[in-house]
């Protein structure tokens, strides 16, 4: 099957609960791949698999400094997961906002404010 | 590795209103017409509504923007003053629902359930728990990539990219 790099592949990257443990801690630091192991106890070759993934869409990016390779967050690649996350919190913590406003506005208006 | 089992989004709220009042609120058309939208200067408009066990409606909200947004909802179960549950789609105007081509890979099926609990005679509780109904498991794969710090989404990593990004 022909792949294309498409939002979609970002998030099938992520979808992997593996691979969001790796962004999670490369957000907080840049990381070698033994750093990576050490935090997370997986064996090597699965931290390099995932990082591999990772690093196909571009949420990860690699630089080389002498012997090691270092990995951190292209946080810019992460913008589009962050609106998603904040969707449902957004839209119904937003109306939920509005309907507080409004009963509290028909309970001071209402003809039968017996309080 | 992979775990079916879904843990719903959920958002707690209480109201300074009676029970009954709140429930009306998400049923009736008279009130949804004032507050079902998610910010101030929306404009939302309910252009049917059966409000019933398996009955549907249709409203729009028009965002300051002058964008409009039409949602078909479905209801499940409408039990009053208790419980309200719905499936609620993007449409178009004449109720069809339209693919969110903007979110590829989100569940099709979001099932909203709306518990209200009476703390007091004019305090009301509200927990709305949001999930995916029979997600494949492509699209749970999705939904728990989406979510901050619940089942199996994001950890608290998530809150330094999210402060991050904010400061960009």
């Amino acid at each position: 099957m022909p792949r294309l790099k498409t939002t979609h592949d970002v998030f099938s990257a992520i979808g992997e609960p593996k691979r969001r443990v790796l962004v999670e801690q490369l957000v907080l630091k840049e990381m070698t791949v033994n750093e990576l192991v050490d935090i997370v106890k997986w064996s090597q070759p699965t931290v390099s698999k995932h990082l591999s993934v990772l690093k196909k869409v571009k949420i990860v990016s690699e630089r080389k400094e002498g012997r090691f390779r270092y990995y951190r967050v292209q946080p810019e690649e992460l913008r589009p997961i962050q609106e998603w996350m904040h969707q449902f919190e957004k839209y119904w913590g937003g109306a939920m906002d509005q309907l507080d406003n409004y009963l509290n506005q028909i309970q001071v208006k209402g003809v039968d404010g017996e309080q | 590795m992979s775990n079916d089992k879904v843990i719903p989004s959920e958002i707690l709220r209480e109201f300074n209103a009676p029970r009954q009042l709140v429930f009306d609120a998400w049923t009736q058309v008279k009130h949804l017409n004032n507050w079902m939208f998610p910010m101030v200067g929306c404009k939302c408009e309910f252009v049917s509504a059966n409000i019933v066990d398996g009955g549907n409606s249709l409203h729009k909200v028009t965002m300051p923007n002058g964008n409009e947004m039409w949602l078909y909802t479905q209801y499940e179960e409408v039990l009053s003053p208790e419980k309200l549950i719905f499936l609620q789609y993007m449409s178009n105007e004449n109720g069809d629902i339209v693919p969110m081509t903007h979110m590829p890979g989100w569940p099709k099926d979001m099932l909203a359930t709306l518990l209200f609990e009476e703390l007091s005679d004019d305090r009301t509780k509200l927990t709305f728990l949001w999930e995916p109904r029979n997600p494949t498991p492509e699209e749970l794969k999705v939904f728990e990539a989406t979510r901050a710090e619940h089942g199996s989404g994001w950890g608290a990593g998530m809150e330094q990219l999210n402060n991050y990004l904010d400061s960009l």
